[in-house]
């Protein structure tokens, strides 16, 4: 378990990141999510103990990172936004190399750097100098690195930044393969990343948590609105009337003139599960329902609303 | 602490880096050689190698910096530093690793040059303890150096001034010497004798003479030690105040 208790990091008079505190439970992959500049870099290196944080502290497994660094640091493993790759290496040389850095016993050194090496399919170059490869093989190298050592926990800053669509999926994939065995904390600005990966995501804006919950959770409360969007055969006056009765119903939002006879009505609900009541009550006044949607606010408008100057809300 | 220390090793080599020193190195003294050989007067029937190292200082505070420009100025630039500082590995176990690293390379020049002293020993004869604590005398001064070369290199990200400050620091070492031999500072005896003890060129003229005495020994490995320790200081320092 990680516990991030009231982190806060100054840089001179300006606060990088100010007051969070957030937990990540075993086998959970935790989206971290925020504009460039937010804060992101900053926090993952304070977990990872690269960064001194100004006051606050983490706590990995219970080992505090300000009394217990060299504990904390062989629990985690870290890829940096910037892979750190020596470029004069080669890819084998230099896994090995930071396999002994993280006190891998030498008869293992070999193992585990083979099996980094396979899930990151990067076995094709492993004699090839670091330098002359691809930006996409870089930060795979990168990634096998954070794998050495079979840290429990892994944070990955920003893992698909500068790959090709296609190794995009396959780090996905990844993430959920070592997620069965590994805690993973991931931050990225791409929101589908988000969504294909973690079930919970903590959002982040100039240094404070703004939002931290699943991600069904935060889609359905960004504003607390859950919208129905029907269109309705029928006197407008007399639809209006019906829908304002059924239970559940907050307000009808908007109007819309769609055809001849047909108007588009977007109605604040309570909960999705009022559809039922709310057709029956228009059928049975002879109101012809050609068809219902639900909307939902997307990760997308969260991620907007939570981090466009102005609004705010914490857990 | 033992793979950054092969690491750092093994840089050196695998780039022509270290030959490209090494030679330059070898060049300087096997110049210096052959000036002395044949400048040698009559009377003196032994051959003494000090007056090489003597010569060798001037051209090594080109060299060293060379050596140690990259050890933390590139680690920054390449944005390496995050690896070791989230492995479980401490600050000084890292500077130590590469201060080690360097002074293997700089023994290994060290260990190339005696080819010279083995052809004068085959075809004349040397004063033995003079070669011997010549050697000594200036290793240790190298190391005080690579301590020095370091420090600059911790300092900044840019290697080139990494070097040009080493070079600096390490002709500011040389010439305390004679600074504290100037009237002005004469006419002050404290600052003139705490200046005169920091002299690391007095210390290794009693080397060259074949005199191995144990308070210039620890003087210098303490040097390079404190040296070190300031490095220490400045990449922790870093650390904190790092955007």
């Amino acid at each position: 378990m990680v516990e991030i208790k009231n982190l806060t990091k100054f840089y001179g008079s300006h606060a990088a990141v100010q007051d969070i505190s957030f937990t990540v439970g075993d086998h959970e992959v935790l989206g971290f999510l925020g504009p460039n500049g937010a804060g992101k870099s900053t926090t993952m290196n304070m977990i990872t103990g690269c960064l001194p944080s100004t006051s606050g502290t983490v706590l990995v497994d219970g080992h505090d990172i300000t009394k217990e660094p060299l504990e904390v640091k062989k629990l985690i493993g870290y890829l940096p936004e910037l892979p750190p790759v020596y470029p004069e290496m080669r890819v084998y040389d230099y896994l090995m190399f930071v396999a002994g850095l993280k006190l891998v016993p030498r008869d293992k050194r070999k193992k585990q750097v083979e099996t980094a090496m396979e899930r990151l399919k990067i076995t094709d170059v492993q004699k090839r100098v670091i330098g002359n490869l691809s930006k996409g093989y870089r930060q795979r190298v990168g990634f096998a690195q954070a794998l050495l050592g079979s840290p429990k926990f892994l944070i990955l800053d920003e893992p698909t930044v500068g790959l090709d669509p296609r190794q995009v999926v396959e780090v996905r994939n990844l993430i959920k393969e070592l997620a069965k065995d590994h805690t993973i904390i991931f931050s990225t600005h791409i929101l589908a990343e988000v969504q294909a990966v973690c079930e919970r995501v903590v959002i982040i804006n100039k240094g404070q948590i703004r939002a931290a919950d699943t991600i069904a959770n935060l889609e359905n409360s960004v504003s607390g609105k859950i919208q129905l969007c029907m269109k309705i055969e029928g006197d407008m006056t007399k639809v209006t009337g019906i829908i304002n009765q059924v239970e559940g119903v907050n307000e009808i939002e908007e109007v819309e003139f769609d055809s001849m006879g047909v108007n588009k009505f977007i109605v604040n609900v309570a909960s999705d599960d009022i559809r039922k009541p709310l057709i029956s009550a228009l059928i049975a006044n002879d109101c012809v329902v050609l068809e219902i949607t639900t909307r939902k606010s997307s990760l997308e408008e969260v991620f907007v609303s939570l981090t466009t100057p102005g609004n705010s809300r914490t857990e | 602490m033992f793979s950054m220390y092969k690491r750092e090793v093994q840089s050196y080599f695998t780039s022509p880096f270290a030959f490209v020193v090494s030679a330059l190195f070898l060049l300087v003294f096997s110049l210096s050689f052959v000036t002395s050989i044949s400048s040698m007067t009559s009377s003196v029937l032994k051959f003494s190698f000090s007056n090489i190292f003597y010569n060798n200082f001037f051209y090594f505070i080109f060299m060293i910096p060379l050596l140690t420009m990259r050890t933390f100025a590139d680690e920054r630039k390449s944005h390496t530093e995050t690896l070791w500082l989230s492995s479980p590995v401490t600050v000084p176990q890292v500077v130590f690793a590469k201060y080690l690293a360097v002074a293997t390379v700089f023994l290994i020049m060290m260990l190339l040059s005696l080819f010279f002293p083995l052809i004068a020993v085959w075809h004349g004869s040397v004063i033995v303890s003079s070669l011997i604590c010549g050697y000594l005398g200036f290793f240790l001064w190298g190391l005080v150096c690579i301590a020095f070369g370091i420090l600059m290199s911790s300092l900044t990200d840019s290697p080139i001034l990494a070097a040009v400050l080493g070079e600096v620091s390490m002709l500011t070492l040389i010439f305390v010497d004679d600074f504290s031999k100037t009237a002005l500072i004469k006419s002050m005896p404290f600052v003139s004798k705490v200046m005169f003890w920091f002299s690391t060129e007095d210390r290794f003229i009693k080397f060259s003479q074949g005199l191995f005495t144990l308070s210039d020994f620890v003087f210098f490995l303490s040097f390079s030690l404190v040296v070190l320790c300031w490095t220490i200081i400045v990449i922790e320092k870093r650390r904190w105040s790092r955007a």
